[in-house]
């Protein structure tokens, strides 16, 4: 039952890693700013203002589409976490000293 | 950006700021087209007759009937970032003391003119055709159907405006009830260019940039002598626009 709600806790936050956060940020600006430029350009040259809406609101969902969803390219560095301090194996291969004494 | 709420919030944000900036580019990007608008409005005719503000009443006012003809060109008034064109003329008259009071005005004739872009609506105005014009011939496949009109003449783009003695829609009087020989009165054709996004623009008569101020679009006119029953019944009626007969007096 807890692995379950692990996993569902997994799915739901889509959490990424510290590279993917600077890609999908970079991602974020990048598309939107596109489109709009885009999508002001594409209307003005056809003079139809249709043209501009629905192009700015294509990117916009493109972007959502590319951003939000925890993607695997998001996930290409992860981070590699001391151990657990606690619990089963934490305080493995460490030297910990205190006044000259070794403790663990 | 750490987990998928975050990132949509970061995302709707920034969508929020873009959509802002490219809405407040193309509110500028009207200052680019030029506008050249000209019209040329002349009184046809002007009758003033007592009536009734509306049927159930007992006071009796002067109520004035002006039929005009107008020719406008303001097709450069429709951008790529233009809603509808609201066309209206007014009659307006000095006031009995003109160094306090401002001049009267009065709205007689108004319309919505939609750009080709725009929604059909049911009080959209449908331009007149021309009694000389060749009808347009029936197709077999629309049969039923009833015939849709454009806001402009057959075979024009939006902005073109063709009338030849055309009926008012509004029949005007002034406050003290009394309108008849007044002298010094003006038609004037007054507009507001309603946008997409952006500020509404009324009418300019001076040049600003590349906007032309309007050619003509004004006629002198003066109210005549009240008239009695020789007028016809028929000679008073008034235009009646999709919004029906708004305004006009039993």
């Amino acid at each position: 039952m807890d692995q379950l709600l692990e996993q569902a806790r997994t799915v739901y936050e889509g959490e990424i890693d510290f590279e993917g956060q600077r890609l999908a940020e970079l991602l974020t600006y990048a598309l939107l700013s596109i489109s709009g430029v885009v999508a002001f350009l594409a209307g003005f040259v056809t003079q139809d203002i249709y043209q501009t809406l629905y192009i700015g609101l294509g990117g916009t969902a493109l972007t959502f589409l590319a951003v939000v969803p925890p993607w695997p390219f998001f996930n290409q560095h992860p981070q590699p976490w001391l151990r657990a301090k606690t619990g089963p194996g934490a305080l493995q291969g460490f030297n910990i000293e205190v006044d000259g004494q070794k403790v663990s | 950006m750490h987990n998928t709420l975050t990132r949509v919030q970061n995302v709707f944000g920034f969508f929020t700021s873009v959509a802002f900036a490219v809405a407040a580019a193309i509110a500028m990007s009207v200052l680019l087209s030029p506008q050249t608008p000209s019209a040329s409005l002349e009184l046809r005719n002007v009758q003033v007759v007592k009536g009734r503000p509306h049927y159930y009443s007992t006071k009796r006012e002067e109520y004035a009937h002006v039929k005009f003809d107008l020719d406008a060109d303001l097709t450069s008034l429709f951008s790529w970032n233009t809603k509808q064109l609201f066309l209206y003329i007014t009659a307006s008259y000095p006031s009995s003391d003109p160094t306090i009071i401002p001049p009267s005005e009065a709205v007689i004739w108004d319309a919505i003119i939609p750009s080709d872009y725009a929604p059909l609506h049911p009080n959209t105005y449908i331009h007149p055709t021309s009694k000389t014009a060749p009808k347009p011939k029936k197709s077999a496949k629309g049969k039923g159907k009833k015939e849709v009109g454009k806001p402009y003449p057959a075979g024009a783009s939006p902005g073109i405006v063709r009338l030849d003695n055309q009926k008012p829609k509004y029949q005007i009087t002034d406050v003290s009830g009394k309108i008849a020989e007044r002298e010094n009165a003006t038609l004037t054709l007054h507009w507001n260019v309603q946008p997409w996004v952006g500020a509404l623009v009324w009418t300019n008569t001076k040049t600003v940039g590349r906007w032309q101020g309007l050619q003509g679009g004004e006629a002198k006119f003066a109210f005549p002598p009240l008239k009695g029953t020789e007028v016809k019944k028929d000679d008073l009626k008034t235009e009646t626009g999709g919004e029906r007969n708004r305004g006009s007096p039993a």
